[in-house]
């Protein structure tokens, strides 16, 4: 089976963990729980016609101080950069997070997750800030790990970008 | 034996790497690992971290080096538990081990906390930024909605007073005087939601500037003397002898809580009088910290009720709004205002007996407290109401822009008996070219009246071209007035800085604007105090052909009954024939003489023989020169 290792990237209380917890599980809690290092789960999908196991690494949110540990997503394929639409913050972090892949790692490919869409009515990052950044060609979704509101389609998209960018460069790491 | 216990006792998993990359236990597996990870075969198939680290830790161990130690990680436990755990290649007398150990809950606790502070003061900020979004999105709310509702009741009010100085019947005349007095009414509860909103959002600025303090009271006393004389209440006014009348301060904040005060009283008693009393503030200290009294001999509050009159939309009793009327808001802004004037408000209150509002505030004192001469008569002499003495501007050339049509009409009503001619532009920039071309064709207009929002060009760049002309052509500014119903105190400031030479806030009455076309009528074209309705025809109402003829002898008869009065100082009779005309002269169709009734009737109250004699001049005047019509 294909194996592929992709990263959650982003400030801490973005909802990283319950993205991947929403996604793998199906669950979600109201309680907030930081990550230490790094928490990895799998998941088996189909993208398609072939079957894929996800190897999703939730990286401990990057804070004040401590800054993410690049290093980690060595060998991933992809990763999903998230941020919390109401904190407008979040996505100054997602964009510094995001130059350093770029200089420290390299491109791979990624999606931008602006999560807690529940909370919309108190969203502090314009939409003009986003309408920019698709401009410049990030692939945004606006996802919400408590009602699960484009979650799936979040690792899918990644997903299947990411076979697509690996077909194309042919560098596979089948086992 | 002691070695295995002692390494499973401190929660390690410890293994060793033998040649051909087989991990084995090194003594007895600690509880923890094989809940979580089942056998040592899959070690790097269960911990993907380690997997990550294995190229390192083997490099390590090639090198014999002591310890390299990875990231932590978090792992899932059987039950949902989470543990923190960190793996340790180790090199001992070329022996390869792999150390996995789980680390203290409290360094999780420890992050848990420093992450939890920090969400917590990323909140407050944002909730700091809702609030002040909230607070500017109600403040643009009101002055939107202030604008939106002045709008039309400018055309409400206006059309009332144009209404109400056409003949009407007694019975219409009621009618208008209802709608007038609710319009008005209605006026003042926007003004006062507004004034409260400015002071909670911190926008209020007191003025400072010169005031007679009788001349405040005297004004506040007007406001409510109707209302008074109506129920038989009399009025006071006691000024101690030690107190500075002429002060340093904003009379405007300081009429307003008087009259706040003063309209309460009035509106909770039914007989007896009501008193504004001035003394120095025993707890004061400079000679401008004053101490007033409103007092009244009403229904008293009840002592539970006393805490509650000064917070908003509270009266007494709830079923005093349903009797009495109001919000209630008044006392809240009073309390706002003294507050922003350096003093308190509290109230002495029985019931049956009365009320005394308090309140103490801090002023300036002038240094000259002689009396002076101001218009030719002493300052502190009882000014007369505007409505009293109406100002007629005549004979101007006005320019009026203005792109609503009832704004329009409105506005040249109330110019229809100055003899002013009007030209009319809907927007600024026709009102700028019908500007240049009068001022071209040396027909410059003597005054301009500008809307402030009007579509193609606003009032602001309009007034700015008129300036440039005027500057280019040399010619002396114009006074452009501008009509607003924006209320903010920003839109004067920006106003005067585009060259407005005053700023007129919407809804505007009609003396509101006739006094303003007065003081900015150009010298060499005095205003003229009115000919009262001198050369209108009053037409009289089927049936009473008869009595009206009748009705208007016996005031030309009575003019000089006033003569004599006046000349014997008998008030009382000045009174009396006033009342009568100012009862019966819209009845017969002559709303004119019922305003000018009004007038002698507060005139001879005051003992005001100068203002009773010019008005009994416009009696005679009128009754001489007044047509009648007759239907067919």
């Amino acid at each position: 089976m294909l194996k592929k290792k992709i990263c959650l990237l982003g400030a801490f209380g973005v909802g990283k963990t319950s993205l991947v917890a929403r996604y793998v599980h199906s669950q979600y809690s109201e309680k907030y729980h930081t990550t230490v290092g790094v928490k990895i789960d799998k998941k088996v999908l189909a993208v398609g016609g072939s079957e894929v196991a996800l190897m999703i690494w939730d990286m401990a949110g990057e804070e004040d101080g401590a800054p993410v540990k690049l290093s980690q997503l060595r060998e991933a394929s992809g990763y999903l950069l998230v941020a919390d639409g109401t904190r407008s913050k979040t996505l100054e972090t997602a964009r510094s997070i995001r130059e350093r892949v770029e200089s420290e790692i390299g491109r791979q490919p990624f999606l931008f997750l602006v999560n807690k869409a529940d909370l919309r009515d108190s969203w502090q990052i314009p939409a003009s800030e986003l309408s920019q950044l698709a401009a410049d060609g990030w692939t945004i979704l606006e996802t919400s790990a408590r009602t699960g509101e484009r979650v799936e389609e979040a690792f899918l998209t990644l997903a299947s970008s990411m076979l697509k960018a690996g077909n194309e460069s042919s560098s596979e790491e089948d086992d | 034996m002691a070695l295995r216990d002692l390494l499973a006792a401190l929660d390690l998993a410890v293994f060793e790497r033998l040649p051909g990359g087989l991990f084995e236990p090194v003594g007895r597996l600690p509880g923890w690992f094989s809940v979580t990870a089942g056998f040592p075969a899959d070690l790097a198939e269960h911990f993907p971290m380690l997997g990550f680290f294995m190229p390192e830790f083997e490099r390590a161990w090639e090198e014999g080096a002591p310890a390299v130690t990875s990231d932590m990680w978090t792992e899932n436990g059987a039950n949902g538990e989470e543990r923190q755990l960190e793996a340790v290649a180790s090199s001992v007398h070329g022996r390869r081990f792999l150390v996995l150990k789980v680390l203290p809950p409290a360094l999780r606790a420890f992050r848990q906390h420093g992450v939890n502070i920090a969400l917590i003061e990323e909140e407050v900020r944002r909730l700091k930024i809702v609030a002040e979004r909230a607070t500017q999105a109600k403040s643009d709310f009101l002055a939107t909605m202030s604008h939106e509702i002045r709008t039309p009741l400018n055309a409400v009010i206006g059309m009332a007073d144009v209404l109400a100085a056409t003949p009407l019947t007694p019975e219409q005349q009621k009618y208008v005087e209802i709608s007038q007095r609710n319009g008005v009414g209605l006026l003042t509860l926007i003004n006062d939601i507004l004034d409260l909103s400015k002071i909670e959002s911190g926008k209020v600025e007191l003025e400072s500037a010169a005031i007679d303090l009788r001349d405040v009271i005297d004004r506040a006393l007007e406001v409510v003397e109707g209302r008074a004389t109506a129920k038989g209440l009399t009025l006071r006014k006691t000024i101690a002898p030690e107190v500075p009348v002429y002060l340093i301060g904003d009379a405007n904040r300081l009429r307003q809580v008087i009259v706040n005060l003063l309209g309460n009283a009035v509106k909770f008693t039914e007989n007896g009088r009501l008193e504004v009393a001035v003394t120095p503030d025993p707890e004061g200290s400079a000679p401008g910290d004053l101490r007033f009294a409103v007092s009244d001999t009403g229904a008293g509050i009840p002592e539970e009720k006393l805490s509650a009159v000064f917070e908003s939309f509270t009266q007494a009793d709830s079923s005093t709004t349903r009797k009495y009327g109001g919000t209630g808001l008044g006392l809240t802004i009073s309390k706002q205002f003294v507050e922003l004037m350096g003093g308190r408000i509290w109230v002495e209150s029985t019931v049956g007996v009365g009320s005394t509002f308090w309140f103490t505030a801090r002023f300036g004192v002038q240094e000259d407290q002689s009396d002076r001469l101001i218009n030719g008569h002493p300052r502190g002499e009882t000014q007369v109401s505007p409505a009293a003495r109406e100002p007629l501007a005549s004979g101007l050339r006005i320019l009026l822009a203005d792109d609503s049509e009832d704004n329009r009409f409105l506005i040249v009503a109330y110019l229809k008996n100055t003899g002013s001619s009007v030209d009319i532009a809907e927007n600024g920039e026709t009102a700028a070219l019908l500007f240049r071309s009068a001022l071209a064709g040396s027909q410059p207009y003597d005054l301009v009246l500008m809307d402030v929002e009007m579509p193609v060009m606003d009032g602001y760049s309009a007034t700015r071209e008129i300036r440039r002309f005027e500057n280019e052509s040399g010619a002396p500014p114009t006074p452009v007035l501008a009509l607003t119903a924006h209320a903010f105190a920003e839109t004067a400031a920006r106003g005067l800085e585009a060259g407005f030479t005053e700023v007129l806030t919407k809804p505007i009455r009609r003396v509101t604007l006739l006094e303003a076309l007065v003081r900015h009528a150009p010298a060499g074209r005095p205003a003229l105090f009115r000919e009262p309705v001198a050369h209108e025809k009053v037409r009289v109402e089927e049936g009473m052909e008869d009595v009206v003829p009748g009705y208007l002898d016996k005031r030309r008869a009575e003019v000089s009954a006033y003569r004599q009065a006046l000349a014997d100082h008998n008030f009382a009779a000045i009174r009396a024939l006033s009342h009568k005309m100012k009862g019966t002269g819209g009845g017969y169709g002559f709303p004119a003489l019922t305003e000018l009734g009004a007038q002698i009737e507060r005139a001879a109250k005051r003992e005001d023989a100068r203002d009773v004699r010019v008005r009994v001049d416009e009696l005679a005047q009128y009754l001489q020169s007044v047509e009648l019509e007759y239907s067919k």
